[in-house]
């Protein structure tokens, strides 16, 4: 029997009282377009604006519950400066007017900028506008600028601009409607959230094989269809593995690597001597190859030229040289590379590899895609179609959190480049205005901060080799986070993560003050963050600070805002303008180029102000030329005012859309008044579709380089040869082994490093933790996750969101736990060399058994967030940052602690982390550490029984 | 199950006030016949009906407790046409002025025909509403425990028991001489008997994995929801369990459906069932009905029994949900 | 017509989207809004939400796999939840939603008893039942775009995992994607006939090599070399 129906009346939607905004989401860094319905100026839906190309209507947990994130208790509400008398990270505070905290600012950074502007840090975390930030610090004339990204993916930036000239990390993705192999390493979440997830349902939909290589089962991974739990930071192994089976069979792609890469250019042998290793090159510093064709050595590649890929030849001075590839072979054709040889160490048996390694070829080769589209590549050659070898691959932290991340994202990038695998219908793609060439034309400033300027250069840039490096005359960082030094010379993201370590040592130099923008730099992003807290608050003799002033800029009451000195409150994402900007990290898709705005849709009911146009009128108090007129006066009324007004470079600003007197011109033109409103009238985003014959293989396609250097996305229209040698490496192990006419180390520790780990080619080693703890007394190698609904730490304020995950256990393969004697919700220590923590362990079947993992950044500290103090963030949820050290173990002969960091880039190696887990006695229980729960701020909202949305009662109109 | 103490104390009470009532009616039918003599004056029969109808009422007044927007209870009389729940609201409603009408016929000893069209009328009413109640719990599919004839059977038994108990209790402390009840006796002795072996009869059921359903069920695993089978590990062997239950605190869900009893507390449970509830009446019984004072305690000793008897029916229920929640098996 | 959902196992990670998309459009929904939020930001936050994603792992490492498993009501054609309401509150609509009039509840729970997968949750501050309302108020507002007249779930789903549509019609793209791809219904061995259907996860495709592409055999790492060259050479001859 079916059961009788009825219909009766339905109260319905009151639409009459409803008004509908479109802006960009900011409840993680993906940037999807959200569609705001208002009722009676409450928010009432936040939904996925379906046109916008990141998201194309879909949205995730976070994006729709971003009206808690509005409503949340922890919102700043005024300014506070630190209560006279009481102790940074007690969180005391007095409420104090803009006016009065904007003067102390002022006042203070007057001063250092009069004075010594080095003695100003500013880093920035989680922001989406390092374009103004970077301008602003560059025109304050301090050096000490970086974000997040040092702690984040600059491996996977790095790693991508130096050899493809685009990368993983943000300026790349799958071309999702046409690979037919896609290959995802270390990924569990990624910026590119929404798109990603759209991507995979688009593979899935056409039959498309999706392998996941991730020691951990949950997310995406628990949809592949091909799992390969690996063992942590042995992926540049199986990647070189993947090349030794590709090469053994021939499966590579000859004429990609003869045109578009430098897989043909000579490479001077010459051991011992200045110029071993680098590229022959002829006067005017062309490269030369050997060609085929002529039977002799030419100066560069023609559409003609033969190059010859295993060339062996002696120069015309006498010495010898051999191709790239030649050496590229020789090496990984070695049985060291052998499946069988590495399938113990990776954990993955090798009949697994070289099937992999002969899936992608054969899909590459032999299932490949043509598109009927024309086009004439950077040497004059015409194209009648467009060929992809439809393999795509994707990586993220998994990869660029291990000290060894660089060089195993360049095995990576080594596979794409073997098959021909680059930018071409279904392969990885370049997102505008990448590609860029390699690696992007713009060094870091290396020279002295002087008073009362600007720098000459952006702080952060790519050094083409050690004089790029930013040393002063006796081999001293320039920078307080030491990038660029010989610890780690490619961090052209910064070392954020050393920034308060070493501040608080005043090494290299002390400094005055450190602002932090949209950190939670006392908790979640810091390594050791005990440590780090103590350092925060850490005194002299005297009793004066060891880091005289704190200024914090957070929109929410973060553990951090716990140790400021000046508190400088933002607003909400759904409060201001922001510019998602291509001068920054772009929202474009392979196939557009795409910018987006945010603009004030909710009215503040706080006394608060957009960082933004803090920045821009610290800007003009402070006198920056770039944003002052010639008689001194401000140059931008704020924020609003400056995005539209201020030009790069003539014609090119921070929104591309709508450009020009009339708004009718894209990427270049004029500043537009209405741009705004444009914006606005557009959903908030703008696009710029590549017509067909410019969308391919953009490194090499004539139509787009003359395109790009017109709208300013490349200097000249030069073909980007990717590299798979990489000569600045070269550059820098001369350097080590004291070769190098040029700037060169003297401390062995780093001569060293630079010999062993700045190889031009691709190599593997063992993440550098692992090399000096000892491996049977941390046995385990521990883990994070990003829980796809919390974004990092400021999401514990949101009351649907901690509904779903308010903390977080340990996670042990049910094998391993057996084997220690531990069952299911057992309290475990879990011990690291430089701490341990308590927690409970949960099992399951889907981690690699050598692995151990937590989701990150769920724990809190008690009292923070506007959360209850009993919250179970902060009695059950933990960091496992507590167990990972800034610095490696030990110390170098000379004394000094080296950062635990990639030796390349700086990039903070969160996951190599090494623990032991042992079962608690009985009766040991609850978490460890624990810390004070802090003060209430001023004004904190009283806790509540019940949620009160929506506040006013839900008005009925008429029934169906 | 949650067994939530105003249910609990609804079903026990109610059940043993239209268990009395169900029997003096009956044995009243049976004297008025000649078929035996009359259980006792009508005056006394009065007094007890009217207590057994005090605890009925108790009983539904707590039945309300338990409502979470009680102002729509009186809505509960609307759907008896589909609804256990609706029939017992309705058949209650309908069984008060009847039950009444028969106490009034005892007091004032109206005429035989009046007495026995309600004394007919109370019979059936009082048995359709045990059996509506039972049917409320029968009915649930998603509750193996409780989706069988076991409970109206069981649920008949416990209410006529400690129902005819109630009446001896009643009469006993109204003064009524011990001899004249021996028949009422043999009847209590009767159905206690036949509880204690329908609740045992219960168990057995309750132990037999008949019905049961599993996790792996319950996610489709036998439907495909599984990794590709290989030959070390086929379809048939691939066990399921909860990884993350979606959500950190408790629910509706979890608190309402799975509650989860140590087996220490439940053998305590046990323990007062028996002795409460069955062992100590008896005594009572045994002891030659001695004294009011035993006669009352001898009731609260009988509904405590019950009550963890109905405890325990709360307790060993299984609802799919919990499943959904990680248990292997309902 | 028998409206309801398809839930692609295949392609659900679990992200609890629509979870969370339910929350926030059926909290101020002028039928079944507000949704109770209690404790939300002490040390028991609970609240009442139409539609919950578990996570099960199934098969033993190195052979296992975690389900993503979301649950929201099946719009079952046997509703005993509806059958089972004293009050008349539940109530099963022609187009074969089941609802709850939250002016006629009385809070018993009988019909959250009633379902076999937890689809109904008591609203402790109004105390009436609520459930998934298969956001009627959404799909038959014709004061929507037509593209959103859809349940809140199926717009935000980032892995298109959700579709919405009416079984009834052999044509309509949720009966078809169901038969293509082998859709089930929960717990059918109680035989309420939920509508919702689940698609399994699809079959791993295969990469078939082609019947030339021998492995290669495995020779000295020069031998390898020179056999290398000699492939270059005449693939760059060409
Ligand atoms: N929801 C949500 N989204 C976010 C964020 C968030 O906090 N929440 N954060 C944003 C930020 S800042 C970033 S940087 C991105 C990061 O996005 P992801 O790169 O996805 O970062 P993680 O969550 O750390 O995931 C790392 C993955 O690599 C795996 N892994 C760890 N070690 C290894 C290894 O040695 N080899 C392989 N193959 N895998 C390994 C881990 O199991 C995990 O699945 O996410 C962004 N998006
Ligand atoms: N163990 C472990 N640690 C990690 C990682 C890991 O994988 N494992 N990941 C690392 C990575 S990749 C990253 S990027 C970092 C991220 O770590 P953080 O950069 O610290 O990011 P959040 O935790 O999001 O903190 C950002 C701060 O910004 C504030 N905020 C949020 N919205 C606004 C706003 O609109 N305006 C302002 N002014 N402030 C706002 C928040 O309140 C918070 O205090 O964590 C790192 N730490
Ligand atoms: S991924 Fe989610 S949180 Fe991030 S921007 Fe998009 S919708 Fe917002
Ligand atoms: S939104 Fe889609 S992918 Fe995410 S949990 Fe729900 S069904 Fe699964
Ligand atoms: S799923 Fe539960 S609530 Fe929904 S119709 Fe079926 S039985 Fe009723
Ligand atoms: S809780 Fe409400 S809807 Fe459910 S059965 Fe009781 S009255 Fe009916
Ligand atoms: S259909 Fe609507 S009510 Fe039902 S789960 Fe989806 S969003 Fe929630
Ligand atoms: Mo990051």
């Amino acid at each position: 029997m079916t059961i009788p129906t009825e219909d009766r009346p339905l109260a319905r939607e009151d639409h009459a009282h409803q008004e509908v905004h479109y802006s960009t989401c900011y409840m993680c860094a993906c940037r999807c377009g959200i569609k705001v319905t208002t009722q009676d100026g409450a928010l009432r839906f936040i939904q996925g604006t379906r046109e916008h190309p990141i998201n194309q209507g879909v949205l995730c947990a976070k994006g729709s519950a971003g009206i808690m994130k509005q409503l949340s208790p922890a919102k700043l509400r005024k300014p506070l400066r630190r209560r006279a008398g009481s102790e940074r990270g007690a969180n005391e505070f007095d409420e104090i007017e803009w006016e009065e905290a904007l003067a102390i600012v002022e006042a203070r950074l007057a001063h250092i900028r009069r004075t010594d502007p080095k003695r100003l840090a500013f880093f920035t975390g989680r922001d989406q506008m390092q374009a103004l930030t970077g301008l602003w610090a560059q025109q304050f004339g301090t050096p000490n600028w970086a974000a997040h990204g040092g702690f984040c993916s600059v491996n996977m930036a790095a790693a991508g601009l130096y050899s493809i000239g685009y990368s993983f990390w943000e300026f790349g993705a799958p071309d999702w409607d046409r690979a037919k192999y896609f290959v995802m390493w270390g990924v569990a979440e990624d910026h590119s959230s929404n798109p990603i997830k759209i991507g995979l349902d688009k593979l899935k939909r056409r039959g498309a094989k999706f392998v996941s290589i991730n020691p951990i089962r949950t997310g995406y991974s628990a949809i592949a269809d091909d799992w390969i739990p690996i063992r942590p930071g042995t992926d540049g192994l199986l990647a070189l593995a993947i090349v030794h089976v590709l090469l053994t069979e021939g499966s590579i792609d000859f004429e990609f690597l003869a045109r578009y890469t430098n897989a043909p250019w000579l490479v001077i042998q010459a051991p011992g001597t200045a110029g071993d290793g680098l590229f022959a090159r002829s006067d005017d510093g062309t490269p030369l190859v050997w060609d085929e064709g002529e039977g002799r050595i030419v100066a560069g590649i023609t559409a003609q030229s033969q190059p010859s890929l295993f060339a062996q030849c002696t120069l015309a001075d006498g010495r010898q040289a051999r191709s790239v590839l030649a050496l590229a072979a020789e090496r990984y054709l070695d049985s060291q590379y052998a499946p069988e040889v590495v399938a113990a160490a990776c954990g993955v048996p090798a009949a697994t590899i070289r099937r992999l390694a002969r899936e992608m070829a054969q899909v590459a080769f032999r299932e490949t895609i043509e598109l009927p589209i024309a086009w004439t590549d950077a040497w004059g050659r015409k194209h009648d179609k467009v060929v992809g070898r439809p393999v795509a691959m994707y990586a993220m932290r998994g990869i660029s959190a291990h000290s060894n991340g660089f060089q195993t994202c360049r095995a990576l990038h080594l596979i794409q480049m073997l098959l021909g695998a680059l930018d071409g219908p279904g392969n990885f793609r370049a997102r505008a205005p990448y590609p860029k060439p390699i690696p992007p034309q713009l060094r870091p400033n290396n020279v002295a901060a002087k008073a009362n300027t600007p720098l000459a250069r952006p702080p952060l840039g790519f050094p083409m080799g050690p004089e790029d490096l930013a040393l002063d005359a006796d081999g001293r960082a320039l920078r307080i986070d030491k990038a660029y030094t010989w610890e780690a010379p490619l961090a052209s993201h910064g070392l954020m993560h050393m920034v308060i370590a070493n501040a608080a040592a005043g090494d290299p130099y002390p400094i005055d003050t450190l602002m932090l923008f949209m950190a939670n730099m006392a908790w979640n992003s810091s390594m050791n963050t005990t440590g780090t807290r103590s350092m925060l608050a850490a005194k002299h003799d005297d009793g004066s600070y060891k880091i005289p002033f704190v200024i914090v800029a957070d929109a929410f009451a973060s553990e951090t805002v716990a140790f400021a000195d000046l508190v400088l409150p933002d607003t909400t994402y759904l409060e201001r303008f922001d510019a998602i900007s291509l001068l920054d990290r772009p929202i474009s898709e392979p196939d557009a180029a795409a910018d987006a705005i945010r603009h004030p849709i909710i009215a503040l009911d706080r006394d608060v102000r957009p960082w933004q146009d803090v920045l821009v009128e610290l800007a003009g108090r402070l006198g920056f030329p770039a944003f002052t007129k010639d008689d001194g006066t401000r140059k931008f009324a704020g924020y609003e005012d400056f995005i539209v007004r201020f030009e790069r470079a003539p014609g090119i600003g921070f929104l591309a859309g709508w450009r020009g007197t009339d708004g009718k011109r894209s990427l270049v033109g004029a500043p537009n008044p209405g741009q705004w409103q444009a914006y606005k009238d557009n959903k908030a985003f703008f696009q710029f579709h590549l017509p067909d014959t410019i969308k391919w293989h953009r490194y090499a396609n004539l139509g787009y380089l003359e395109f790009a250097k017109k709208v300013g996305f490349v200097g000249a229209v030069e073909p980007i040869v990717m590299q798979i040698y990489s000569e600045p490496l070269q550059k820098f192990r001369l350097a080590g082994q004291g070769l190098y006419d040029g700037p060169r180390p003297t401390d062995p520790a780093d001569r060293a490093r630079l010999t062993k780990y700045f190889d031009p080619l691709p190599f593997w080693y063992s993440p550098l933790e692992m090399q000096v703890t000892n491996g049977d007394a941390y046995p385990l190698h521990a883990l994070t996750q990003r829980p796809m609904m919390m974004y990092h730490s400021w999401d514990a304020q949101n009351a649907w969101l901690r509904q779903i995950i308010a903390d977080n256990a340990i996670y042990v393969n049910v094998a391993t736990a057996a084997a220690l004697g531990l069952a299911d919700g057992d309290w475990a220590w879990v011990t690291s060399h430089t701490g341990q923590l308590r927690r409970r362990m949960r099992t399951m079947e889907g981690v690699e058994p050598n692995t151990v993992w937590t989701w990150n950044a769920i724990g809190k500290q008690s009292g923070a967030w506007g959360l209850a103090p009993d919250a179970p963030e902060a009695t059950s949820g933990f960091l496992l940052n507590h167990l990972i050290a800034e610095h490696l173990p030990g110390s170098t002969p000379s004394g000094r602690r080296l950062t635990n960091s990639d030796p390349i880039t700086g990039q903070a190696a969160w996951f190599d982390l090494r623990v032991r887990i042992t079962r608690c006695v009985d009766g040991e229980e609850g978490i460890e550490p624990m810390f004070d729960t802090l003060a209430s701020l001023p004004g904190a909202a009283p806790t509540v029984a019940a949620l009160d949305w929506p506040a006013a009662p839900i008005p009925l109109e008429g029934t169906r | 199950m949650k067994p939530a103490f105003s249910v609990l104390l609804f079903t026990v009470l109610s059940g043993a006030g239209l268990g009395a009532l169900a029997i003096i009616a009956l044995l009243d039918l049976a004297a008025l016949v000649g078929m035996i003599a009359p259980l006792a004056p009508p005056r006394l029969q009065a007094r007890a009906a009217a207590i057994a109808l005090l605890l009925v009422v108790a009983g539904l007044c707590a039945s309300t407790l338990h409502l979470a927007n009680p102002k729509n209870a009186w809505r509960s009389w609307t759907r008896w046409r589909t609804s256990w729940l609706s029939r017992e609201a309705v058949l209650s409603l309908a069984f008060m002025p009847v039950a009444v009408g028969l106490v009034a016929c005892w007091w004032w000893d109206v005429a035989p025909t009046m007495r026995v069209l309600f004394a007919v009328a109370t019979l059936l009413l009082a048995w359709m509403i045990l059996v509506c109640t039972a049917m409320i719990y029968a009915s649930l599919k998603p509750i193996r425990q409780w989706h069988t004839r076991h409970v109206p059977a069981n649920f008949l038994l416990y209410g006529h028991a400690s129902g005819a108990l109630l009446v001896v209790v009643v009469l006993r402390s109204d003064g009524y001489e011990a001899a004249s009840l021996v028949p009422l006796v043999w009847l209590v002795w009767l159905l206690f008997v036949a509880a204690a072996i329908g609740k045992l009869l219960y168990w057995r059921f309750l132990r037999s994995d008949k019905g049961a359903i599993t996790l792996e069920q319950a996610i489709g695993v036998p439907r495909g929801v599984r990794p590709p089978p290989t030959p070390d590990a086929p379809a048939s062997i691939m066990a399921a369990r909860l990884f993350d239950m979606g959500h950190a605190g408790g629910t509706f869900l979890t608190r309402e459906f799975v509650i989860n009893v140590a087996a220490r507390n439940r053998t305590w449970i046990v323990v007062l069932m028996w002795s409460f509830g069955f062992v100590l009446p008896m005594v009572w019984l045994a002891l030659g009905l001695a004294r009011w004072q035993g006669a009352v305690l001898a009731m609260l000793a009988c509904m405590i029994g019950m009550l963890a008897e109905r405890w325990l029916f709360f307790a060993d229920a299984r609802h799919t949900v919990r499943l959904y929640h990680g248990e292997p098996t309902t | 017509m028998k409206l309801g959902l398809v839930i692609d196992l295949d392609t659900c990670v679990g992200c609890q989207a629509c979870a969370t998309a339910c929350k926030e459009w059926n909290g101020a929904s002028a039928i079944s809004g507000p949704l109770a939020d209690l404790d939300p930001y002490g040390a028991d936050p609970s609240g009442v939400w139409f539609n919950r994603v578990r996570h099960y792992e199934v098969g033993a490492y190195p052979a296992s796999k975690t389900v993503n498993f979301p649950m929201s009501c099946l719009h079952c054609e046997d509703a005993a939840c509806v059958t089972v309401c004293p009050t008349g509150a539940s109530y099963k609509r022609a187009d074969g939603i089941v609802l709850v009039d939250q002016d006629k509840c009385m809070g018993c729970n009988l019909c959250a008893w009633a379902c076999p997968y937890g689809a109904r949750e008591l609203d402790e501050v109004s105390g009436c039942m609520k459930k998934c309302t298969l956001c009627v108020d959404r799909v038959y507002d014709e004061r929507l775009p037509v593209d959103e007249r859809q349940p809140a779930c199926v717009l935000a789903c980032p892995t298109h995992a959700r579709h919405f549509g009416d079984f009834d019609d052999p044509m309509s793209a949720v009966s078809i994607l169901s038969a293509e791809r082998g859709g089930f219904g929960l717990l059918e061995q109680l035989d309420y006939k939920p509508v919702n259907r689940y698609l399994p996860p699809r079959a791993v495709p295969v990469v078939a090599m082609d019947a030339d592409a021998q492995e290669a055999e495995r020779v000295t790492p020069l031998a390898a070399l020179s056999r290398l060259m000699a492939r270059a050479r005449d693939a760059l001859s060409r």
